[in-house]
């Protein structure tokens, strides 16, 4: 016997949605809608159809310099990683030993989901004037006297760069995994050079996870937070932590809207050109 | 064999290439769990001995403890939320086909592409209009926060409890109907066990990226009303001693225990 009581999709996604569209949508909404109005002094904002909150971005060199230190510090940090990536994932993908395997795959995890407070918190013990890097390099006798390394902008490169390294050895490791080892063996096997066979048969494979790697790391390093406010100090100025002050210490909302939107547009951006470059290439994944 | 040794040098640079990548990712983890331990009350290495006194210390600040039990409570609702609303949508995701689906999947997962500071000024500002319009206060109280940690969560429940019940035979439920059992006796005794690894998993994944959040709570928390990654953040501005490298070794202990119970229902390489 059949009841159609079996309850339909909609009445099973509706209280999804719902929470959904008061917890993020019905709030992108405004907000886009809050970068078109006009700050005032004294009733904080006013009604407007304006983009003069976007056209005083783009128009000012100081929020211009930001944006553009924000992008080339993600651009660089996704290159180390990408670059320190590819032999961790293949390591890993490569591992036979199960248990040694599993193992190094929790330690890639586990990271990647601990939060960024703790490991900020990790590399200040470690770059500090009295962290451990200077500790070794003075007992190694490399320095006589601590190195200033936290609060400089390589510091920050470092950090941002352990902290989005999991999720490109993770993104490059699954395509890596469907990858048969056959290929290699056949490249190794009739003569070429292990560099060649990397460069002529496994890059071209790997592409795919190169580039959703990439594209990960780059949005995470573009809207990092924690690791420039402590890591680089406050003179290290990038988009997260502006837009964080904007809100809640001037207050100009029209104004934060539209900056919180220039770094949503570039992560949406980014997105898009990348779907559609590897749809063109690979097809649809 | 030849292969081999012609690439000796490269083998040197290829592990240490796989050591530096493992090194960046869990040298800061590790370094602050010894850290905690350490006796001299400024950080100094090496160290002049160990004790645990920093983590009673911890305890005894307000708000770290207050953190604490926040971020717990927060991960507690973030989690039964998620799994009160998630379940049912994976269920009409991976069972259903109509108009819209795919539209529907996309706004569940946008969480997951929304930027937490984009998120977090979309949300704060959201809250405060509410505020003027009906008096009702959401910002820097504990229901919006679980609001905004249960949107958190949602995606990855959804995800994890939609790919399961794809991979679920379906007729052992035709089954359990021919014998006679109706749509609501089949889903609790038949599909919920099949897939409850999953809704495990879900709901351990749900409460660990409630409890690590740090960039969309920024905006919802008030004084005397801090989640513990914020408080970790706060204090770090100010210094870098023990007592802080004992609260953070706190969160190692929770997020790991939580991460390899959640492994042993759902592998987590296959999570991403």
């Amino acid at each position: 016997m059949r009841h159609d009581a079996e309850p339909r999709p909609f009445s099973l996604l509706s209280p999804a949605l719902l929470v959904i569209t008061i917890g993020l949508l019905l709030p992108m909404a405004m907000m886009f809608r809050f970068s078109l109005n006009r700050y005032s002094a004294n009733e904080l904002m006013t009604q407007a159809l304006t983009f003069s909150n976007y056209a005083r971005f783009f128009g000012d060199a100081f929020y211009l310099g930001i944006l553009g230190k924000t992008i080339a510090v993600a651009l660089a940090s996704t290159f180390v990683a990408l670059v320190l990536g590819v032999p961790a994932a293949y390591f890993l993908a490569r591992l036979s030993a199960p248990r040694l395997k599993s193992a190094l795959i929790l330690m890639t995890v586990i990271p990647l989901l601990m939060g960024n407070s703790v490991r900020t918190a990790g590399w200040m013990v470690l770059l500090g004037d009295r962290g451990l890097c200077n500790a070794i390099l003075i007992f190694l006798g490399i320095s006589d006297e601590p190195l200033r390394i936290l609060y400089t902008g390589k510091a920050v490169l470092i950090a941002l760069v352990g902290a989005i390294l999991p999720y490109m050895i993770i993104s490059l490791q699954s395509v890596l995994e469907g990858i048969e080892r056959v290929y290699e063996e056949a490249a190794l096997t009739l003569g070429a050079h292990p560099a060649t066979m990397f460069r002529r048969v496994l890059l071209p494979m790997l592409m795919p996870g190169i580039f959703s790697g990439s594209l990960l790391c780059f949005i995470l390093a573009m809207n990092a937070y924690a690791t420039p406010l402590l890591i680089g100090g406050p003179t290290f100025q990038m988009m997260a932590p502006l837009v964080y002050q904007q809100l809640t210490k001037v207050f100009d909302w029209p104004f934060a809207s539209s900056m919180a939107f220039v770094l949503m547009s570039v992560t949406l951006a980014s997105l898009v050109l990348s779907s559609v470059f590897i749809q063109r290439r690979y097809g649809r994944l | 064999m030849a292969v081999g040794l012609r690439a000796l040098p490269g083998r040197t640079a290829f592990l240490a290439s796989v050591g530096l990548a493992y090194l960046l990712v869990l040298a800061p983890l590790i370094a602050v769990f010894w850290v905690s331990f350490f006796r001299n009350k400024i950080i100094a290495f090496p160290p002049q001995g160990y004790t645990l006194a920093w983590f009673a210390n911890a305890w005894s600040l307000d708000d770290f403890r207050n953190g604490f039990v926040l971020s717990l409570e927060i991960g507690v609702v973030a989690t039964i939320g998620s799994l009160l609303i998630g379940v049912p949508a994976a269920l009409a995701l991976a069972r259903h086909d109509f108009r819209g689906r795919e539209a529907i999947s996309a706004a569940l997962m946008s969480p997951l592409i929304v930027p937490g500071i984009v998120a977090g000024t979309a949300v704060y500002m959201f809250y405060i209009e509410i505020e003027t319009w009906t008096d009702v206060q959401l910002a820097a109280t504990l229901p919006g926060l679980c609001l905004a940690h249960v949107v958190l969560a949602l995606p990855w429940t959804v995800r994890l409890v939609t790919a399961s019940l794809v991979g679920v035979n379906r007729l052992v439920e035709e089954a359990a109907m021919t014998l006679g059992a109706g749509p609501a006796l089949t889903l609790w005794r038949v599909t919920l066990p099949m897939i409850r690894p999953a809704i495990v998993a879900g709901g351990l994944f749900s409460f660990v990226v409630s409890f690590v959040d740090l960039e969309k709570s920024l905006f919802l928390v008030g004084p005397g009303r801090m989640t513990l990654p914020i408080a970790i953040i706060n204090y770090l501005e100010w210094s870098i001693d023990p007592t802080i490298a004992a609260v953070a070794t706190i969160q190692i202990v929770i997020i790991s225990a939580a991460l390899l119970l959640t492994d042993r229902f759902v592998r987590l390489s296959r999570v991403f």
